[in-house]
């Protein structure tokens, strides 16, 4: 029996119903800690119904409000960007300070004859760093946010995020023309891994995969392949990011829809944002070793050899087909289009599912709950 | 409060650096749960020095997490008890004290998740020095910052504690060392030489960002530190909500430009009601102890907040009030060893 309909995937009731009850009640991330590193530094995030604000004040602290001027409602800040120790409204210039208290309105005594302003303030959200990424919630007493991670953080990757840099050439975006929960469901499914990607991702070792939800998070380990692990030093692509001994690779998926790569020799940020039913926008964040260039030259140089026998395409064929990419993603991005255009069809039914795919099951049974909640 | 005195056995003693010691007391079960302390707070000790009773208040040095009541005095030149429990309190003596108390204090959530930094010079490291330890305890997912100023590393209290607390917090604990002596070479290098002032905070907040960001700032120095590091704070936009603070001494000096006049306190104390005169210019508490009355004080200063109580009739003037906030005195709190009446009837009541 399936968990969740087809409409799941497809209604826009649903769709609403699961940016209501799930998106706009949880943490959410915002991005990566070094968007926002600056005093009058903010960056703005659409996280469910909220769009929330975070902004650094001369005391490094973050704080998070919600983007919604108290006058009549007005956008106060874009995407990202610098302000001062003020923030003014574009539309009749109210300003408030970095505690969210409005400090000024233009013509006060003549436009507000009688009416109190003084105790008027931006609505606060809630603000944390944690594995350097911003993360917000849109109730300002949402509590710790060890709350909601601290159970699942023992099974993270033994990564010092907060020591790797930004790969600004990592940072890419893709929009996946199927429902969010189609590429969460792909992220966590440990059965495709050794086929789907049999050209891509053979360098580890799915038979010994450990995986599992741990309250609402998915949690996700498997060793290097045992020709890889032999000598991960020199065949890395890239300078090692834990020590050669732990190598391995950890890949949750926190919810909702906040997946992580951590692997030898990278950190990776993998965001789903649900864009519609059939819209999924991903943007994946990279950080690496802080090395000179000339290691990551070298390392490249010392790998090459070991990369280029064990990496190729699924199928046989041209440059532009997903199948003969060589990349994973692409595939992955065919393999959740493929599945989407499915639903559609009257003949579509679900078929059995698999043991490694027992974490499908849980984030559907996972969203049923929240949605119904 | 609780304001009797134990007469309690001091287990050990030890020699923190030439000029403090730290004692530590023996508490019998039956007291130990009169003296469980929150990481912050004080006790107060009792002495008789030249025919004469004098207290003190002493912020415990220990963490309450399986740490021993322990306080840690510092010379103070002249200073007769700080002086007396260096040169002639050992182990094996009995010394009077009244149970912990304070509103100076941290209290750990082991779910939180915060950054605490705490500012403190010289011997104001003592209570900063049990809600660190506190920190670590209980607080699995916070992280502590100090910045601690000192002349010399000669009289850095804690240098080696804090070290090895350093060392094993897994980068949850930074120690940073002002020193203002120019002069002597000392290792380890100082972070920074000066003083804690406006330039250092913001430039020790700077270097060490909010881990957390859930932050609270803990102030417990000589007065004149205490006031530029608020300063130095609000001036960066911290709200005074996260900030605390304890001093030692006064700040200013108390306000006597009121005299006050002779009058009657009405002083309900421990259920009973009792009347006593106050000759003009006398506080409340030394009128109600001229009476042969024990009422609750430890610092007479009007830092501490032993002798808290309300004003229940009539008016007073507060020569120093360190101790209350706005929202206290506004409440109606006072400071009974700072309270001059100035209307001839009062009606005080103690907590
Ligand atoms: C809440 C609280 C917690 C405290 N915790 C600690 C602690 O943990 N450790 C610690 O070491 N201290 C602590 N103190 C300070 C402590 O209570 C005493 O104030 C300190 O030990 C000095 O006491 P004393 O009797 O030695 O000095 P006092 O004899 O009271 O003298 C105090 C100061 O006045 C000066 N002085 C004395 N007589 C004169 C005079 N005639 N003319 C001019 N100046 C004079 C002295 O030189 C000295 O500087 C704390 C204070 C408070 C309020
Ligand atoms: S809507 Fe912001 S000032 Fe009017
Ligand atoms: S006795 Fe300390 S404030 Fe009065
Ligand atoms: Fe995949």
């Amino acid at each position: 029996m399936p968990i969740l309909p087809v409409e799941a995937y497809t209604s826009r009731e649903w769709f609403d119903r699961e940016q209501e009850r799930i998106f706009s009640r949880t943490w959410a991330c915002a991005g990566l800690a070094e968007d926002v590193a600056e005093p009058g530094q903010h960056v703005s995030v659409q996280a469910g119904l909220n769009n929330i604000f975070v902004v650094m004040g001369r005391d490094r602290r973050l704080r998070a409000f919600h983007n919604i001027c108290r006058h009549r409602g007005t956008q106060l800040l874009r995407a990202v960007g610098k302000t001062q120790r003020a923030i003014v409204c574009p539309y009749h210039d109210w300003t408030y300070d970095l505690e969210g208290r409005l400090i000024s309105v233009p013509d006060r005594e003549r436009q507000f004859p009688g009416v109190d302003l003084d105790c008027v303030s931006l609505k606060k959200a809630s603000v944390d760093l944690w594995r350097g990424m911003l993360w917000v919630h849109p109730d300002e007493n949402a509590g710790s946010i060890m709350d909601w991670f601290g159970e699942v953080e023992p099974h993270l990757g033994p990564h010092e995020v907060d020591e790797l840099a930004e790969y600004p050439k990592g940072r890419t975006e893709h929009t996946i023309k199927a429902n969010w929960k189609i590429v969460v469901e792909n992220y966590i499914d440990g059965y495709h891994l050794a086929h789907l990607h049999s050209g891509t991702l053979g360098m580890y070792d799915h038979s010994r995969i450990e995986s599992g939800f741990v309250g609402p998070h998915f949690a996700f380990w498997e060793p290097l392949a045992p020709d890889y692990a032999e000598n991960v030093e020199k065949n890395s692509p890239y300078p090692l990011v834990i020590p050669a001994e732990h190598a391995g690779a950890w890949v949750p998926m926190l919810f909702p829809g906040i997946g992580l790569a951590e692997t030898e020799s990278t950190w990776s940020l993998f965001h789903v944002n649900p864009i519609s039913p059939d819209r999924t926008r991903v943007v994946i964040r990279t950080r690496v070793a802080t090395a000179s260039s000339w290691a990551f030259a070298r390392q490249a140089a010392r790998s090459r050899r070991f990369w280029t026998r064990r990496v190729s395409g699924k199928f046989e064929g041209h440059g532009d087909d997903p199948m003969a990419s060589g990349d994973f993603m692409a595939e992955d991005i065919y393999a959740c289009e493929q599945q989407q255009r499915s639903l559609r069809s009257p003949y579509f039914e679900h078929g059995p599912s698999s043991v490694g795919e027992a974490g499908v099951r849980e984030h559907q049974e996972l969203v049923r709950r929240w949605v119904e909640g | 409060m609780d304001g009797t005195f134990h007469r309690l056995r001091v287990a050990a003693t030890r020699a923190e650096t030439e000029r403090a010691t730290s004692l530590v007391f023996e508490v019998p079960e039956g007291l130990r749960e009169t003296f469980r302390w929150k990481a912050g707070q004080h006790v107060t000790l009792r002495f008789h020095l030249g025919g004469e009773e004098v207290r003190r208040p002493y912020s415990v040095s220990d963490k309450p997490e399986g740490g021993r009541l322990r306080v840690t005095v510092k010379r103070y030149r002249g200073g007769l008890v700080s002086n007396h429990v260096n040169d002639r309190v050992a182990a094996g003596d009995v010394v009077e004290v009244m149970p912990p108390f304070g509103g100076f204090h941290l209290d750990p959530d082991p779910r939180a998740r915060r950054t605490y930094y705490f500012f403190g010079a010289g011997s104001g490291i003592t209570p900063l020095f049990a809600m660190i330890g506190s920190v670590l305890a209980s607080e699995p997912y916070s992280a502590a910052r100090l910045a601690y100023g000192n002349v010399d590393a000669g009289s850095v209290i804690f240098l080696e504690d804090l070290a090895r607390m350093e060392e094993g917090s897994d980068g949850r604990l930074r120690v940073r060392h002002v020193l203002s002596s120019a002069s002597r070479a000392s290792s380890p290098a100082p972070w920074r030489r000066g003083r804690i002032d406006a330039e250092c905070v913001a430039d020790f907040i700077n270097e060490h960002p909010p881990y957390a960001q859930d932050t609270r700032y803990y102030v417990c120095g000589p007065g004149g530190m205490n006031t530029a590091v608020r300063r130095a704070l609000l001036d960066i936009d911290v709200p005074d909500t996260r900030i605390r603070m304890e001093g030692y001494g006064p700040v200013e000096p108390p306000d006597d430009s009121v005299a006050g006049v002779a009058a009657e306190a009405t002083v309900r104390l421990g259920g009973a009601t009792l009347t006593v005169p106050v000759a003009a210019g006398q506080t409340v508490l030394a009128a109600t102890r001229a009476a042969d009355e024990t009422p609750p004080y430890s610092c007479e200063s009007g830092v501490c907040g032993a002798c808290r109580a309300r004003l229940r009739r009539g008016r007073i003037h507060l020569r120093a009030r360190m101790a209350l906030t706005d929202a206290d005195i506004s409440r109606g709190a006072i400071l009974t060893c700072q309270a001059i009446p100035i209307t001839p009837r009062v009606t005080v009541e103690y907590d």
